[in-house]
């Protein structure tokens, strides 16, 4: 334990302790998990950061703040799409028949996103 | 124009070679020989068939016109029996073909990754955790790349564990491992000599990853974390591309971590690297004696045409 450690990492490893704890933790308690040379500092501001992200939610535990993971279920239900998609098949065929499934409403919200996508092309043409 | 021969033999032998001599090396070195050098045979066996097929197709009476040589004398030197250069050009036009369907599907494959990259769950910066009762971690190659890890997995794990997967899934990214998987995959469609080489990529990238985490944490805590995500079997799809931290050869993974990290052996990196320089140039070689070939035959187009 305590050899060198990816810079970018330590976010993930934080997160991913919230994830494994299954119960929300203090800065405090992230720190001595992790053990090693970690200062209590540098949790503290990794969590405030991923907090301002939406990737964790804290409440108030005492004097300090607990934080819990949050599961991202639209990011979720995206990744799932995707990989559902990439499972095989013509994906023009499974595209047209999803399309028949949805109602109005999700239509038209579909056909807004598609609109609004065309101004910031992505790297797909 | 035995030479034209050569290239063929010698990327067989790097075929068979590599993968064997590769296990013994340092992954990364092991990887880079094996991606790289795959490329050159690959390449050096494309030439050996145009090169042989060429001497058939300059006997067309058009193209020979056309290039100021003769025929009938080309036909009367040409070393290379006729029925050898017209299986070469068939040879050549399938293996072109596979080449360009692996190439198809391997683009594909890699969009679809960067598609799944893209819509990970971001917040957690490149961390993505996913509800899922499986024990799974895996890289997904994109811009930015992504970690992608059930949940189950990291409350199987303890710290050190879950610090040994993360920064073995980053030195996948980092190291752009998928680039070293593609390319082998391209030069085993062109050449089936190569064929063992994808796998042995695929263990030298692993290794690669166990050694960078091994790094991060202690060597028999990689192996423990790759006991545990190793036992888990996927259940659910992902691209190809995407880069599993336990799907292969785990049991030579663990006994790699139980030793000592491997020293880079001179002969090994040697012999790899003679065979790819004799490939390279008996390339040359042939393409020289080819040369001369058209040379004599644009002779005698001289003589007869004076």
């Amino acid at each position: 334990m305590g050899k060198r450690r990816a810079s970018g990492g330590l976010e993930s490893e934080v997160l991913a302790t919230l994830w494994a704890a299954g119960k929300p933790l203090t800065a405090g308690e992230v720190v001595n998990v992790l053990g090693g040379d970690l200062a209590y500092t540098t949790v503290q501001t990794i969590l405030t950061r991923l907090h301002g992200k939406g990737a964790v939610d804290r409440e108030q535990a005492g004097r300090a703040h607990a934080y819990t993971p949050v599961l991202d279920e639209a990011g979720l239900a995206a990744h799932r799409m995707r990989a559902m998609l990439d499972r095989g098949g013509n994906h023009a065929a499974v595209l047209s028949r999803f399309l028949g499934t949805l109602t109005a409403e999700e239509g038209s919200t579909l056909a807004r996103l598609l609109a609004s996508q065309h101004h910031t092309p992505p790297e797909e043409a | 124009m035995l030479s034209v021969y050569l290239p063929l033999l010698f990327s067989a032998l790097f075929g068979v070679a590599a993968p064997t001599l590769g296990r013994r090396l340092p992954p990364a070195a092991a990887t880079w020989l094996l991606s790289v050098g795959g490329l050159l045979a690959a390449a050096g066996s494309a030439a050996s068939f145009a090169l042989l097929g060429f001497t058939l197709v300059g006997q067309a009476p058009l193209l020979a016109a056309r290039g100021h040589w003769s025929d009938t004398a080309l036909r009367h030197a040409d070393p290379v029996w006729p029925p050898i250069a017209a299986a070469a050009i068939a040879a050549l036009l399938v293996l072109a073909a596979r080449f360009a369907l692996a190439a198809g599907r391997r683009l594909s494959a890699l969009r679809a990754a960067y598609q799944l990259a893209a819509v990970l769950p971001a917040a957690g910066g490149e961390l993505a955790v996913i509800d899922h009762p499986g024990l799974h971690a895996y890289a997904v190659p994109g811009r930015p790349g992504r970690i992608v890890v059930t949940a189950t997995l990291l409350r199987t794990l303890n710290a050190a564990e879950r610090r040994a997967v993360l920064a073995h899934e980053r030195a996948h990214l980092t190291h752009r491992h998928h680039l070293h998987h593609t390319i082998v995959h391209l030069a085993a469609a062109a050449n089936p000599l190569l064929r063992l080489l994808p796998a042995a990529v695929a263990l030298s990238t692993e290794r690669w990853a166990d050694e960078d985490a091994a790094l991060a944490c202690r060597r028999d805590t990689v192996a423990a974390a790759l006991t545990t995500t190793g036992a888990g079997t996927r259940t659910f799809a992902t691209p190809a591309v995407v880069l599993a931290a336990a799907a292969t050869d785990v049991a030579v993974r663990i006994h790699a971590l139980r030793s000592p990290a491997p020293r880079l052996t001179p002969w090994r990196v040697t012999l790899l690297l003679g065979l790819l320089v004799a490939t390279v140039l008996a390339v040359a070689e042939a393409a020289h004696d080819t040369e001369q070939l058209f040379e004599f035959a644009q002779y005698a187009y001289r003589i007869g045409h004076r």
